[in-house]
């Protein structure tokens, strides 16, 4: 099990991250979402050893991370990296050799994952002659191709075509299935719904949310009310606290937490004819805005 | 999880042979060692064919020549490094021009002695047809006047002994005051050989470290190697693989030097291999310090456009360096040349010079050489240290002063 606990990183007057808390276990994957600058790199970076921090700690299982543990990690950074002229298949036998696998283990998973990723038949080539998408399945199979205990990957859908988001999402799962512990990075809100209920969100270097989708949309202050009206609705008499805006025919009015439905329908119903009336914690994307106070 | 490749030697060892690989089989290298091997045996060979075709001058003689004119023409030429020939031309008399003319032309002779038997003394003549080169003129009149001489002091009745001494006087003896033992040509070019080649090496590999820092930078690759290992390990393992390739072109260009030796037909001379380990020893130390210089210099920018100018300091210092051979290393001997020589970046390329022409003393020797490794393993240390953090620095190039400002801080990868 990964546990960050309340890791603080300041570069010069900025402080990067402000106590930062998260866990993964094994098997679980969970989804690090902010906005740019928040600290979700930061923090990944920490994890993974390639700065160190002012205070807090970064346990596995329990202990704090040594190079040997650290070398049963995957990490795929937001900016990919590998050698442009380094072909394929040493490519990722190296970057398992350097994550401590024997030549002949490095081979033989060097041949499994680019069978798996559908790029068996580029062993021999240059990276740099690789189209974008494979170039990426490349980056997937040097994260991979150790086996790791956990998966750290910042931003691993940005520039995915669709077919390669898919391909993605399905390592994704059978890496979690099998025991792995994975936390993943993304703008893509409906992505990060797709693969999981677990989401941290930081805002400028703290912690803002952090638990199940369900339970945070079930937690949430406000409530979505979407009415649709045979005309365009007038809205009167809104009560306190609640804001309605109209859309032509339609109208999402945002109400508190303890408002019922019933309350809902029959405040809107007097607004006009209804034609529809939806009624729903918000999504994951509204908790994120709401969140991060946008 | 216990082999080779989790140690920390093990883990050099593994940047190191990709380093190796890959440079090995780039383009650039086969090329510029194609090239420098090519150079080296051209040389040779151009060596071999002036060597092997000392001028050969056909040569008549029109008239009676002094007696072993011949033998004493043959005496000078080889003493020249020329051949003469002596060419039988039917019909060529001395009192007619036109006949002399002819010999030239149908014999194709590059000159006629043309005597004259005169009253006391005989007289004679070079006649050519073009301007003589100065060797065809100095060999033909040193055998002309020799034998003249012979012929008249025989002709005025010295006796054997007296002729002897006539012909013979003792040679001029030399004393020199200040003897100078820094004049041995071989040990002083094998010296320069030796600077050149570091120099070469260093210019040429230098920029690879250099360009192959800026490329894991600006790819980005190097976040994911520093997730694998650590930031020293990263710098030891590139750096003493670029060296490693760099010596393969360093055999490889001595390979050729004794292949082209063996064409021209020439012996190595035994200094060489004495100081052919020495040489190495040198190389390898003034390589991996400048390679480390050019590393540091490398991690402070993100785009190869600005990696020159950030390495302008270490071109720099090699390039006085390399100056500083063909100054100072005139005069090995001197007090100058003997402290700039002790100097990290100086010694690898001005102490096989002075080793060569044995104006270091084993003192010096050994000063320079506990300084030069105190300096690799010092430039070793900061350069890790300051690594793992200038390697992630993007964006702006770092000044140096920044750089030695972020290796006293207490972060360090």
């Amino acid at each position: 099990m990964l546990h960050v606990d309340r890791i603080r990183k300041r570069f010069g007057d900025l402080l990067a991250l402000d106590d930062v808390s998260l866990a993964v276990r094994r098997g679980q994957v969970v989804g690090f979402l902010g906005p740019n600058g928040a600290g979700k790199t930061t923090t990944m970076r920490a994890i993974m050893g390639l700065i160190s921090v002012d205070g807090g700690v970064v346990h596995w299982d329990g202990t704090p991370i040594t190079d040997a543990v650290r070398r049963r990690f995957g990490y795929m950074p937001a900016e990919r990296g590998m050698y442009p002229k380094m072909r394929v298949g040493e490519q990722i036998q190296y970057f398992a050799r350097l994550a401590g696998l024997g030549a002949a283990d490095a081979r033989a998973a060097c041949g499994e994952w680019t069978d798996r990723l559908g790029i068996a038949a580029r062993l021999d080539d240059e990276v740099q002659a690789l189209s974008s998408g494979n170039q990426q399945r490349v980056q997937l199979a040097i994260s991979l191709v150790h086996h790791p205990e956990l998966l750290v990957l910042d931003e691993p859908f940005s520039g995915l075509d669709p077919v390669a988001v898919e391909t993605m999402k399905r390592v994704l799962r059978e890496q979690v299935d099998a025991g792995a512990a994975v936390l993943f990075s993304s703008h893509q809100l409906d992505l990060v719904a797709d693969l999981t209920d677990q989401v941290v969100i930081v805002e400028s270097g703290r912690v803002v949310l952090d638990g199940d989708v369900r339970e945070l949309r079930r937690n949430s202050p406000v409530r979505l009310v979407r009415v649709a009206y045979t005309a365009p609705p007038a809205p009167a008499d809104v009560p306190a606290g609640w804001e309605a805006e109209v859309d032509g025919v339609d109208a999402t009015v945002r109400v508190p937490a303890d408002v019922t439905p019933a309350e809902a329908l029959a405040t809107t119903g007097r607004w006009g004819d209804l034609v529809s009336f939806d009624f729903a914690p918000p999504d994951l994307s509204d908790v994120f805005l709401q969140s991060v106070g946008r | 999880m216990t082999n080779a490749a989790t140690s920390t030697l093990g883990t050099i060892a593994l940047v190191m042979g990709r380093e190796v690989r890959q440079r090995l089989r780039s383009r650039s290298f086969l090329v510029t060692t194609g090239l420098l091997v090519l150079a080296v045996l051209g040389a040779g060979l151009l060596n071999r064919i002036v060597d092997d075709d000392p001028p050969t001058y056909r040569y008549a003689v029109a008239g009676d020549a002094p007696d072993g004119f011949e033998d004493a023409l043959d005496a000078v030429a080889a003493q020249l490094d020329v051949e003469f020939e002596a060419v039988d031309v039917a019909g060529i008399d001395a009192d007619d021009p036109d006949t002399v003319a002819r010999a030239l032309d149908d014999d194709e002779l590059d000159a006629v002695v043309r005597i004259d038997p005169g009253d006391d003394m005989p007289t004679g003549v070079l006649v050519t047809r073009e301007e003589p080169s100065a060797q065809l003129v100095d060999a033909l009149d040193l055998a002309w006047r020799t034998t003249s001489s012979l012929s008249a002091a025989t002709s005025a009745g010295l006796t054997g002994d007296e002729l002897e001494a006539v012909l013979n006087p003792p040679p001029l003896a030399g004393e020199v005051l200040e003897p100078d033992d820094d004049d041995d040509p071989v040990a002083l070019l094998t010296g320069f050989v030796a600077a050149i080649l570091l120099f070469l090496s260093i210019s040429m590999f230098g920029g690879t470290v250099l360009t192959g820092v800026v490329e894991e930078k600006s790819t980005g690759v190097v976040e994911v190697l520093l997730a694998h290992l650590r930031p020293h390990q990263l710098l030891i393992g590139k750096v003493f693989g670029i060296t490693v390739v760099a010596l393969v072109q360093f055999a490889a260009a001595v390979l050729a030097g004794v292949v082209a030796l063996v064409l021209s037909g020439r012996s190595v001379p035994g200094d060489v291999w004495v100081a052919l380990p020495s040489s190495v020893g040198w190389f390898v130390g003034g390589f991996v310090l400048y390679s480390t210089l050019f590393a540091l210099a490398g991690s402070f920018v993100s785009r190869q456009e600005d990696a020159q100018g950030a390495a302008a300091p270490v071109t720099a210092i090699a390039f006085a360096a390399y100056l500083a051979v063909f100054s100072l290393g005139m005069e090995p001997a001197s007090t100058a040349t003997r402290i700039v020589s002790l100097l990290p970046p100086f010694a690898p390329l001005l102490m096989p010079l002075r080793m060569a022409t044995g104006s270091a003393g084993a003192l010096d020797v050994a000063l320079a050489a506990i300084l030069l490794v105190a300096a690799v393993y010092g430039m070793l240390r900061l350069t890790g240290a300051v690594y793992g953090r200038t390697m992630l620095h993007r964006g702006a190039r770092l000044r140096w002063r920044e750089a030695l400002r972020i290796a006293r801080s207490r972060d360090h990868g």
